[in-house]
């Protein structure tokens, strides 16, 4: 009787891995049976099995780069270069981002695009991936690895270009709060580094205090609101990201004190507020972490696997939103977590596409 | 008798994750897929082995991820400007790291579970001085060699190899037997004559030893180093010990159920990225599969003891 109960177990949890396996058939079936609908494209000879793995899914930013990404693989698989496309979840393991890179290999996938959670822990599996012959991308959150196709923006610049902005508006003299993200975050230090050598060109420039956050607004309003208790004269804010800027614009709002000049990115939550009191001579310089930086990876590794010959760096230039041009970002019917942005014309990726 | 028998079961179902996997992936049985899955698991069965330690005296340890990463900060920043030598030097930080928790637990009287929650704070930060970003080095060899295979063998399967070898030796030392006797009866153990204190100490030690490999064994396979990138590693090697049968309450356990039990884990989840569902539905299914695994072994238990 015993042993009949266990070899019962045994066989139900069988009959479990077996489903599993089930549902592999099936969706194995469908990517093998559909070949290259031949014809218009001359570049790519075959259609394409594309494959992305993200450290993160869930945040609103990777949900919008994920649907502009499956928007432009449907269009690919219009055309005929994309067969099947597959997203990976690492839900913030590297190790797991890691099996998911080796999983893709031993399927044969013929490009691989990666939104790295390590600049340098994926290096080995992304080369292995390069040495069989598949095509690799990495997009938004760089490696250090100069064998994969690599998509971003300049930090640096970021920083250096709200900086300016904001040094341009005080004339040159004033004095200032900044707000950074978390101390040791490689983003965070790359966007202050250009603000700071603006800044050092202006020695009329004061900066009052230096202030660490994370990129959320409830930790950043309380970081924000004891900085300015201490220095309630400022006349501008230096702030690297949106939940940051949305949070120095919330306290002197709230605390009904001038509003002075903040920087900022196209956090919705920001751009709102921006919108609404610019009619009070609130003034704002922001920027974007494109969510197209996904679309140009897939193109420029789809192209890479048709032959064609694509820079293995492409710096994507960083969107202005000013107070001319913002009403046609900021989107008041969404909710304040997302990250309005408008799309790149496809002439502009293909000229970044050909390095030009 | 009993332990035995959760371990078929275990066993049972790793076979059959085996044979799915290997109709998924016909390359399994070769050398250089055994070499590439064996360094991919090395780091969850070593630091699920370190948690097996402290599990088996009672406790738990929450700053395992923590240690992890600064085992690997330690090693890839060189330290000691040969491999070798800065091995061993990150061994020795783990295991005082270990042994750090372990007194705190053991003379404080504190919990281990607040007691290693706060430790992962301060050793992520500790981390974070020697290694403040990405980075370090390994030597390309020992990387290649490691993860490629060197002459065909499968270096991280011998170093997990011998790294059970060295705990099955210790199990039978007298430490090894106090390790059980005061998970499974503190008090009965003081009053037997055993140091249980000491034991504690040894055994938080140990398993900052294991966690050290651990940390190695993923600088090794990715070529550098990362300081935040040990975090999952605390919870899943919690899963990985008690879907191996290794009881929280001490005393309860071996280190061969751990073993089958980080096999099944890293089999699944990689068996779920070749099914192709949606990536939610995976982390659905992952933790479906977890629940049902240690529920059906648990109520199985149970049937045989009534």
């Amino acid at each position: 009787m015993k042993g009949m109960t266990r070899r019962a177990l045994i066989a139900a949890a069988a009959g479990a891995l077996l489903a599993t396996t089930a549902c592999n058939v099936d969706s194995g079936a469908t990517t093998a049976s559909s070949p290259a609908a031949g014809g218009t494209a001359s570049a790519a000879p075959k259609a394409l099995k594309v494959g992305w793995s993200t450290i993160y899914l869930a945040p609103s930013w990777m949900q919008q780069t994920l649907k502009m990404l499956e928007d432009d693989v449907a269009r690919l698989k219009g055309e005929g270069k994309v067969a099947s496309y597959e997203t990976f979840n690492a839900n913030g393991d590297t190790s797991q981002q890691i099996a998911q890179i080796q999983a893709m290999i031993t399927q044969k996938y013929d490009v691989i695009l990666v939104d790295a959670g390590s600049s340098t822990a994926l290096n080995p599996v992304m080369e292995q991936a390069v040495a069989a012959g598949i095509v690799v991308a990495n997009f938004d959150s760089l490696v250090t690895s100069d064998k994969v196709i690599r998509v971003g923006t300049d930090q640096v610049e970021w920083g250096r270009m709200t900086a300016q902005w904001l040094a341009d508006k005080l004339g040159g003299k004033g004095e200032i709060i900044a707000m950074n993200g978390p101390a040791g975050v490689s983003v965070s230090e790359e966007r202050w580094k250009g603000a700071e050598e603006v800044f050092k060109k202006y020695p009329d420039i004061k900066i009052a205090a230096n202030v660490h956050s994370e990129y959320n607004l409830a930790p950043a309003a309380q970081a924000f609101a004891s900085a300015y208790s201490a220095n309630p004269d400022i006349t501008g804010v230096f702030s690297q990201g949106g939940a940051l800027s949305a949070a120095a614009l919330q306290t002197l709002v709230k605390q009904d004190r001038k509003l002075v000049p903040i920087t900022g990115e196209n956090y919705n939550g920001f751009l709102k507020m921006w919108a609404e009191k610019r009619r009070e001579g609130f003034s704002s310089i922001a920027t974007a972490q494109p969510n197209y930086l996904s679309v140009i990876a897939l193109q420029a590794a789809v192209a890479k696997a048709g032959g064609a010959n694509v820079p293995m760096n492409i710096t994507v230039p960083l969107p202005e939103i000013t107070d001319e041009n913002l009403d046609q970002f900021v989107k008041p019917d969404q909710p304040d977590d997302s990250y309005p942005i408008q799309p790149l014309p496809q002439g502009e990726i293909d000229k970044l596409i050909a390095g030009k | 008798m009993r332990g035995d028998l959760d371990l078929v079961w275990l066993g049972a179902l790793l076979l059959v994750a085996l044979a799915v996997y290997w109709r998924l992936d016909p390359t399994l049985p070769r050398p250089a897929t055994i070499t590439i899955l064996s360094a991919q698991f090395l780091p969850l069965i070593l630091a699920a082995a370190g948690q097996t330690v402290v599990m088996l005296t009672g406790g738990i340890d929450l700053s395992l991820g923590a240690v992890l990463s600064l085992g690997m900060a330690v090693f890839v920043t060189n330290p000691a400007g040969n491999v070798v030598a800065s091995m061993a030097l990150a061994l020795a930080v783990t295991v005082l790291a270990g042994a750090a928790n372990g007194a705190l637990v053991a003379y404080a009287g504190l919990p281990p579970i607040i007691v290693t929650l706060a430790a992962s704070f301060l050793w992520a930060g500790v981390t974070l001085i020697v290694l403040p970003q990405p980075g370090g080095q390994v030597p390309a060899e020992l990387v290649r060699a490691y993860n490629m295979g060197w002459y065909g063998l499968a270096l991280p399967a011998i170093a997990i190899g011998l790294a059970l070898a060295v705990w099955k030796l210790v199990k039978t030392t007298r430490f090894g037997l106090a390790l059980y006797a005061v998970g499974g009866n503190e008090h009965g153990a003081f009053a037997n004559g055993i140091d249980t204190r000491r034991v504690k100490i040894a055994a938080y030690g140990f398993a900052g030893l294991f966690t050290g490999l651990a940390g190695i064994g993923l600088a090794i396979q990715t070529g550098s180093g990362d300081p935040t990138i040990g975090t999952p590693y605390t919870l899943n090697s919690i899963a990985v010990a008690v879907l191996g049968g290794i009881s929280f309450f001490g005393g309860v356990g071996r280190m061969r159920g751990t073993l089958l039990g980080a096999l099944l884990f890293g089999l699944l989840s990689n068996l779920l990225l070749f099914t192709g569902i949606s990536t939610f539905y995976q982390l659905i299914l992952q933790g479906v599969v977890l629940v049902v695994a240690v529920a059906v072994k648990t109520l199985a238990a149970r049937e045989r003891v009534a």
